[in-house]
């Protein structure tokens, strides 16, 4: 049985419950059965650790709920078997914030060629290296460092 | 171009042919973000461009000699552009319309955006603006076409 | 042995309604499968929210659903306001009402504009385009903007309303009643447009709440969800209007919604333009020598319901100037993620005309 470490409410009324990572798949198939679907997923980078912040909704009873848990190794268990709306989300938020989400079957890079290097909405990121993507003749795209290989 | 007394117009070629694509100039829809849609309300009834010749927008590079790129041109696009450019016969041009596509724009600070598509390929008129207004476009048509109907001039 | 061809659509195609990349996997002409593939025009928006102010990042916003910039602008005031613990005068949540529907007015001519370019039908996009004109000089009136507004600010709008422009929505609406009658009945005299749409993307109602899908996808689907019901923002609890679904679950019950629904923003207008109260049109906490140090502190998430459906807004501050975390539920990327469901088993032909009918906007996919 999963254990609710502390609930809060943000300041949009809305219920906050942190709950332990590893707890997290059973907390969902419960409020699977009572009727809730994924809305969105979050990362947050907080320098010493990532939280990943889940939204889910009852469209019956209007009820929103955030589900909060945090991450040090930057790994969490994936909810693509519950819902597979955490497809795109999770391969977002592994593009642009480098969450790990363990048994997703295709988590590769969405919005940015594969070849990227770093994922940009970690604080940590450094906006000054530019970095250049090139395509050939075969359409793979190569990402570069060097700006006369770009385009 | 001189009027000959027979009614007789008496040109070179190359002013003939000048003056034909100043004319003619068939736009490809290079609608990349938001300034596409300002595009499409030029192109629709009330601003309607085919007033200046740029009747139809065509979506083959091949049919097409004027390219507006429209719309911020990430990274990742630019290489696609770029071989879109190369595929359109000559004599062609290119508008960058919208700061985004000049240098960048409100996205100057990031990391995925191409810091102006004359990096990529040669532009011939630039419209500021964000998105310009479709007055603008008509404008930097015009202009172009000027530009067009003077280059043996030059 | 089955023998697939595999077909590239895009990103430059007139028929992906921006640039998106499709991979087709044919047997024949029967689709087998899809493949997406987004970033073509990441602008990196979450990220460069963070390095601004609050109140710069209005103009990120305007540009991601690009055609609907005022219901974007929305989204992110309601949830920056709550973090803020600013009130908006009732004047100004009006206006903000208004101003929204009048944008989601515009947004739906231009995707029934282009949905119809995707059938070949061109006179209908000339139509709507004319008529979604006369909706953007309302709103260079009232903000000087034609299409990327900015015209909601933090605790109020940019600029109030006067007789002027109250009179030319008035007049606007009167005119447009009728012209939008006879839009619809271009698309529905046509025979090839029934032919085209009847019976063709089929989305199951289980199938789109387990993808995430909302907005007019959702409610063609039979499920009567909108977050201006569901969770009421500014004052639509005090206006009346129906939520329209549909039950028949494919393109035409979607199109036929889609026009029911610019019928309720109307009268939506109509109520509400006569309600506006006098009084301050911004809150004085938040004048425009003070924007921009304003800060923020907590986290929040709002949703609103732009043209696409539930558009949610999660910011996260830290006490100062300027936001930590900024994310953004998009609505668009849930949708264009049934695509391949939808279009299994059909014909590449329909293809087109199914994305033409989820009508995503990229700037907000991609973001
Ligand atoms: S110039 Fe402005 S309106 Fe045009 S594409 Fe760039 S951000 Fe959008």
């Amino acid at each position: 049985m999963y254990k609710i470490i502390s609930e809060s409410e943000d300041k949009n009324k809305i219920k906050i419950i942190n709950i332990d990572k590893n707890d997290l798949i059973e907390f969902m198939e419960d409020y699977k059965s009572k009727g809730y679907y994924l809305s969105s997923i979050t990362g947050v980078d907080m320098q010493d650790h990532l939280e990943v912040i889940y939204h889910i909704h009852n469209y019956d009873t209007h009820e929103y709920i955030e589900v909060k848990i945090l991450t040090t190794d930057d790994k969490v268990p994936s909810l693509t078997k519950l819902w597979k709306a955490a497809k795109g989300d999770e391969r977002e938020q592994y593009d642009l914030m480098g969450i790990i989400f363990e048994g997703h079957e295709n988590l590769r890079r969405i919005v940015l060629p594969d070849e990227w290097v770093g994922h940009p909405l970690r604080k940590s990121y450094d906006l000054k290296k530019v970095q250049y993507i090139n395509m050939d003749s075969e359409g793979k795209e190569h990402v570069s460092y060097n700006e006369n290989e770009g385009w | 171009m001189k009027n000959g007394d027979l009614g007789i117009k008496t040109t070179t070629i190359e002013k003939a042919l000048e003056w034909g694509s100043a004319n003619s100039l068939w736009p490809l829809t290079m609608g990349l973000a938001c300034c596409a849609i300002e595009m499409m309300a030029t192109q629709a009834a009330d601003l309607d461009i085919a007033r200046f010749g740029s009747e139809i927008f065509r979506n083959s590079p091949r049919q097409s000699d004027l390219m507006i790129v429209a719309g911020t041109t990430t990274k990742r696009m630019a290489p696609r552009v770029k071989r879109v450019y190369e595929e359109m016969p000559y004599p062609k041009y290119v508008i960058a319309m919208g700061v985004c596509v000049i240098q960048g724009g409100p996205y100057v600070d990031g990391y995925s955006v191409v810091m102006g598509v004359d990096k990529v390929v040669p532009v011939d008129v630039y419209i500021p603006g964000c998105p310009p207004s479709p007055q603008a476009l008509t404008y930097g048509i015009m202009t172009l076409q000027k530009k067009i109907k003077h280059e043996t001039d030059r | 042995m089955a023998h697939y061809t595999e077909l590239n659509i895009g990103p430059i195609h007139p028929a992906v309604h921006g640039i998106l990349k499709f991979k087709v996997k044919l047997q024949e002409e029967i689709i087998e499968d899809v493949e997406i593939t987004l970033g073509f025009l990441h602008r990196n928006a979450e990220k460069i929210c963070e390095l601004n102010y609050y109140a710069d990042n209005m103009v990120y916003f305007d540009r991601m659903d690009y055609i609907d910039a005022m219901n974007m602008e929305l989204g992110y005031l309601t949830a920056v306001e709550k973090l803020m613990d600013m009130e908006v005068p009732e004047r100004a949540q009006w206006i903000r009402m208004i101003m929204a529907e009048l944008n989601r007015l515009a947004a739906r001519l231009v995707g029934l504009g282009a949905f119809g370019l995707d059938m070949g039908m061109l006179t209908p996009f000339f139509h709507c385009f004319i008529e979604r004109e006369k909706i953007q000089k309302i709103f260079v009136e009232a903000s000087g903007g034609r299409q990327e507004v900015n015209y909601m600010s933090i605790g109020g709008v940019y600029q109030d309303f006067n007789d002027q422009i109250i009179n030319d929505i008035r007049e606007f609406l009167k005119e447009f009643k009728p012209y939008l009658e006879d839009i619809y009945g271009m698309f529905m005299h046509s025979e090839i447009f029934w032919q085209r749409n009847d019976g063709i993307g089929i989305l199951e109602p289980d199938v789109a709440l387990d993808y995430g899908v909302t907005g007019p996808l959702l409610r063609g689907s039979g499920i009567a969800y909108d977050v201006r019901k569901d969770a009421p923002y500014l004052f639509y609890d005090k206006v009346n209007f129906n939520i329209p679904i549909s039950h028949k679950k494919d393109n035409m019950g979607r199109f036929i919604l889609k026009v029911e629904e610019m019928r309720q923003s109307i009268r939506i207008i109509e109520q509400s333009i006569d309600k506006i109260p006098d009084g301050p049109y911004f809150n004085n906490k938040a004048k425009k020598s003070m924007m921009l140090r304003l800060k923020g502190d907590g986290e929040v998430f709002s949703r609103v319901e732009s043209e696409n459906g539930e558009f949610g807004v999660y910011v996260r501050g830290n006490g100062t100037f300027k936001p930590w975390r900024v994310h953004v539920r998009s609505p668009a990327f849930k949708n264009i993620s049934v695509v391949p469901v939808m279009a299994k088993g059909m014909m590449i032909a329909d293809l087109i005309v199914i994305i033409g009918s989820v009508d995503t906007v990229i700037g907000e996919i991609d973001r």
